[in-house]
């Protein structure tokens, strides 16, 4: 096919992420006539439900979905496409090999009452800790739902004066102000231990912030990360992540907007400085004046971008984004459900191992060499606690995402590191859920390579970017950190912008505002 | 510590005053002899022999060849036939100069570039979308030129081939005394003379028989203190010394665009994306800052100065490239730099090049520089000169 589709769309979407399709339905709700490009033959990326087996499904990809913004629900009216915003994050068992562990919830008292078992200074604690993050919440998730700050580097702004005028960190009170400026920079493991004694506790907590970055919980800045997450994580999804992609595909399809898949762009056209089309794969050409690219920035602009269209500078910046996958993810069918350690018969849908911080950062160390660890972190969800359709009557689906699972694997990513890396894992869940290896009906193992291969994620990156403070508030790069980029008319709406990876649609819908104005 | 060239055996020998200097890493001779008059004499009016193996050299093989070098380099690559040799320089985004050289096209899909400046990092910057492999010679090729008007005769005694249908900026394979070489119609002293490129197993051959075919015809060894006297005269600009790489510049007002340097004819702007080119476009039609010129110093205002101290004019030996100011006629305001210059033998006037703000680069405008005599800072006045200095009509038939 050599066709050429004439101007007949106001705005191009690349990729049917969740962000991509947010953006879509954002723009073609104020009457832009949009077309969305998929590559995959299913919409949704890491938000989509996948069948890994013959009659098992997962929900997502990825499975936290507590940090979807209530604004994009509200605004696209997503309930009455059928999407249910539950209040309050999902309870998560933090697990413990030799104990039932810690169930920590969104029901403060209660969480505080299963932390007492295990230190009841640290339950003290804990109402201390939830009290912070409730004073500092507000102003911290303005960071997601604010444009970043404007980089202009003429008027050589110190980040300082980014951090005042962009975050409204004044608003908060110079005390509190001072201290989220101190903690920011901060690793996570030295942040937990201002607060807490008991190791198992801290474990627990620094989990969150460890979903997709090249960082132990030693690593600097991971407070921050954490702390976005404690702010903004208040939500779950009904269904997982592909109630999501489902309500945001006819929020785009009840405006007019034009979902296509099996359609992958092979470039972007460009032509002094603007945007001028697209190329498919399939050797159709779309003219375009508006693009809205959701996959990773630096597929956009070193894949799908001849290079001499781009300038030198801008080149080496988007090369030198930090972002190399570290996480796996493992799929497990169960002939049975799952049952943890000391909590037979309990509905238990989200874990994680990782009973010290060291333990933690030990996985981490050897990910920084090309190693995977024999003991890995797991997140594990289990989506058939809430969505038993997912597998046939009586069986379960275990969806996990490992943790320090290198993409560049120094023995190279072969059938025999996979199976490996699958053993590894299935070994070390046995631990905290004896039976299941007997249980599994089937496995499938997903790296880092795969993940790139299977969605476009640059080396494996499933947040387009490291969670990095410097990677973070001007993201990807200084120049496109405002959601439009060098080139006329191509704007960025995926992960790889502000604020960041993750199931928030938070650049879908902040690129959509910037989109809007053009 | 520099390593030897391929030459250094012959050389070496030759070199009587021990004066050497560190050239991009080799040894590199500053006079064979002390005094080098000798050497200047050769070279404009017989022949020298310059051994410019430092140079770094590249080959850029494969389809994309050419596109590739386009995408770097001010001068539209694409467009030069096979054969042809270009003097161009290159920029970074902002259109500031990172180096200058020549580049042949040996071939639809060979090219090879030569630089004052190890490139191998900067040109591979570019490489993404291209399908071309990139090579360092340096290490693998020694050169030699071979300058002056009897440098065509003293070819002639070793080779076969008709040097007269080798023109201005070409280049070619040829047999030199049964050596394979390549010959390029090119130099760095504004004269007829040609560089010889070949392989560093037959360098000393190649010397060998050079010189001994010279000898009827006066070749000389010639130093780098006369082909910096040479380069001056011929008007051509040195890298770290009339401009400087910007990516080494700390701030703006040391870097230079080609236009601010007179080179605004290796600029082709209307074509495929290149480097610096949104920023050149700018540029061009702004107009520039600076304007690279010629100054002729006034004789007689330099015999005043010095006959204040009861002394003749005296000179430095050689080129001098310490930098002097550049006043406006009436010496108010400094209007820019003098960045080398040198007493010409052949055109008996004292020379300088310099960067001048625009409006004073007409020719025979009339400007100062500073001159210092006897420890005292003076000025003389200069004039805006027509460049090459030194053109003999030789150079190019």
């Amino acid at each position: 096919m050599n066709s050429s589709t004439s101007n007949a769309y106001d705005v191009i979407v690349i990729g049917a992420g969740h962000n991509g399709l947010t953006t879509a339905a954002l723009l073609a709700r104020q009457g832009r006539n949009v077309l969305v490009l998929e590559r995959r033959s299913t919409i949704g990326g890491l938000a989509a439900g996948e069948e890994f087996h013959a009659g098992y499904q997962t929900d997502g990809v990825l499975h936290d979905s507590g940090q979807v913004r209530a604004r994009v629900v509200k605004s696209l009216d997503l309930k009455s496409h059928g999407l249910e915003l539950l209040q309050g994050r999902p309870s998560f068992l933090a697990l413990d090999p030799r104990d039932r562990g810690m169930l920590l919830g969104n029901k403060e008292r209660r969480t505080a009452n299963e932390i007492n078992f295990y230190s009841p200074e640290d339950a003290r604690q804990y109402h201390r800790y939830r009290k912070f993050i409730r004073q500092v919440a507000g102003v911290v998730n303005r960071i997601f739902d604010e444009l970043p700050p404007a980089m202009d580097s003429s008027d050589g702004r110190t980040l300082w004066d980014l951090f005042k005028t962009g975050f409204a960190l004044r608003r908060l009170g110079k005390t509190t102000m001072l201290e989220l400026m101190r903690i920011a920079p901060m690793s996570a493991a030295d942040w937990l231990n201002e607060w807490f004694e008991n190791s198992h506790v801290k474990a627990a907590l620094a989990g969150a912030c460890l979903t997709g970055t090249f960082a132990g919980p030693w690593s600097p800045g991971t407070a921050f990360n954490l702390l976005l997450w404690e702010c903004s994580a208040k939500y779950s999804i009904k269904g997982g992540p592909r109630s999501l992609i489902a309500a945001l595909e006819k929020a785009v399809q009840s405006r007019g907007g034009e979902i296509r898949t099996n359609a992958e762009v092979s470039e972007i056209q460009v032509s002094g400085g603007q945007i001028k089309g697209l190329l498919l794969k399939d050797g159709e050409h779309i003219q375009a004046s508006i693009v809205a690219a959701s996959c990773d920035p630096r597929h956009t602009f070193l894949d799908l971008i001849q290079g001499n269209q781009l300038e030198n500078w801008q080149e080496h910046r988007m090369q030198h984004i930090r972002g190399t996958g570290t996480t796996a993810k493992v799929n497990l069918a169960l002939g049975t459900q799952l049952e943890f350690i000391g909590r037979s018969g309990e509905k238990i849908a989200f874990a994680r191992t990782g009973c010290h911080l060291d333990h933690i950062e030990k996985a981490f160390d050897v990910c920084k060499y090309g190693r995977f660890s024999a003991e890995p972190i797991l997140d594990i969800h289990i989506p058939t606690v809430s969505s038993p359709d997912l597998a046939p009557p009586g069986h379960s689906v275990v969806s996990i995402l490992v943790h320090f699972v290198p993409y560049g694997l120094k023995s190279q990513w072969d059938q025999d590191q996979i199976e490996k890396l699958g053993d590894t894992v299935v070994a070390a869940l046995e631990q905290y859920a004896p039976g299941v290896t007997d249980a599994i009906v089937a496995r499938e193992v997903v790296t880092p390579v795969d993940l790139e291969k299977r969605y476009g994620l640059v080396q494996g990156h499933i947040l387009h970017g490291e969670h990095a403070l410097d990677q973070l508030i001007l993201r990807p790069t200084p120049e496109c950190a405002r959601y439009h980029t060098p080139i006329k008319g191509l704007y960025l709406c995926g992960s790889g912008s502000h604020p960041g990876g993750g199931i928030t649609c938070g650049p879908g819908v902040l690129a959509a505002s910037v989109i809007a104005q053009a | 510590m520099p390593i030897p060239t391929p030459f250094h055996d012959r050389t070496a020998s030759l070199c009587t005053s021990h004066r050497w200097t560190d050239w991009a890493g080799y040894c590199a001779v500053c006079s064979y002899n002390l005094p080098n008059d000798s050497e200047y004499y050769a070279l404009r009016h017989a022949a020298g022999l310059i051994d410019i193996s430092p140079l770094f050299k590249y080959e850029v093989t494969g389809p994309d060849a050419a596109a590739f070098l386009s995408r770097i380099m001010t001068k539209n690559i694409e467009d030069i036939p096979g054969g042809r040799a270009v003097y161009c320089c290159w920029c970074d985004d902002f259109g500031k100069i990172i180096d200058d050289g020549t580049v042949f096209r040996l071939d639809k899909d060979r090219l090879r570039v030569h630089t004052a400046e190890p490139m191998l990092a900067w040109f591979k910057q570019f490489k993404r979308g291209f399908n071309v492999t990139l090579e360092d010679m340096t290490a693998k090729i020694a050169a030699v030129a071979i300058q002056g008007p009897t440098s065509r005769k003293i070819l002639r005694q070793i080779t076969d081939v008709d040097l007269d249908a080798l023109a201005y900026y070409r280049v070619l394979t040829v047999q030199l005394d049964k050596l394979p070489v390549l010959i390029s119609r090119t130099g760095y002293t504004g004269d007829l003379g040609y560089e010889i490129w070949v392989e560093n197993a037959a360098a000393l051959p190649l010397w060998d028989a050079l010189m001994s075919a010279g000898k009827p015809y006066l070749l000389q060894p010639v130093g780098l203190d006369v082909l910096d006297i040479a380069r001056i005269e011929a008007g051509l600009m040195l890298n770290g010394v009339e401009f400087h790489n910007a990516a080494h510049c700390l701030v703006e007002l040391q870097k230079s665009t080609p236009f601010e340097l007179g080179l605004g004819w290796t600029v082709d702007l209307e074509r495929e994306p290149f480097c610096g080119q949104r920023a050149l476009s700018a540029e061009q039609a702004a107009g520039s800052r600076f304007a690279f010129v010629g100054l002729e110093l006034d004789w007689d205002e330099q015999q005043a100065l010095y006959a204040k101290h009861g002394l003749p004019v005296q000179f430095n030996r050689g080129a001098w490239r310490s930098g002097v100011p550049v006043y406006n006629n009436d010496g108010s305001r400094q209007i820019g730099k003098a960045t080398s210059g040198t007493w010409s033998p052949i055109v008996k006037k004292n020379l300088a090049l310099a960067s001048v703000e625009t409006r004073y680069a007409q020719n025979g405008t009339v400007l100062k520089i500073e001159y210092t005599v006897e420890y005292r800072r003076e000025t003389v006045s200069a004039v805006v000169a027509p460049m090459p200095f030194y053109n003999p009509e030789h150079k190019k038939t």
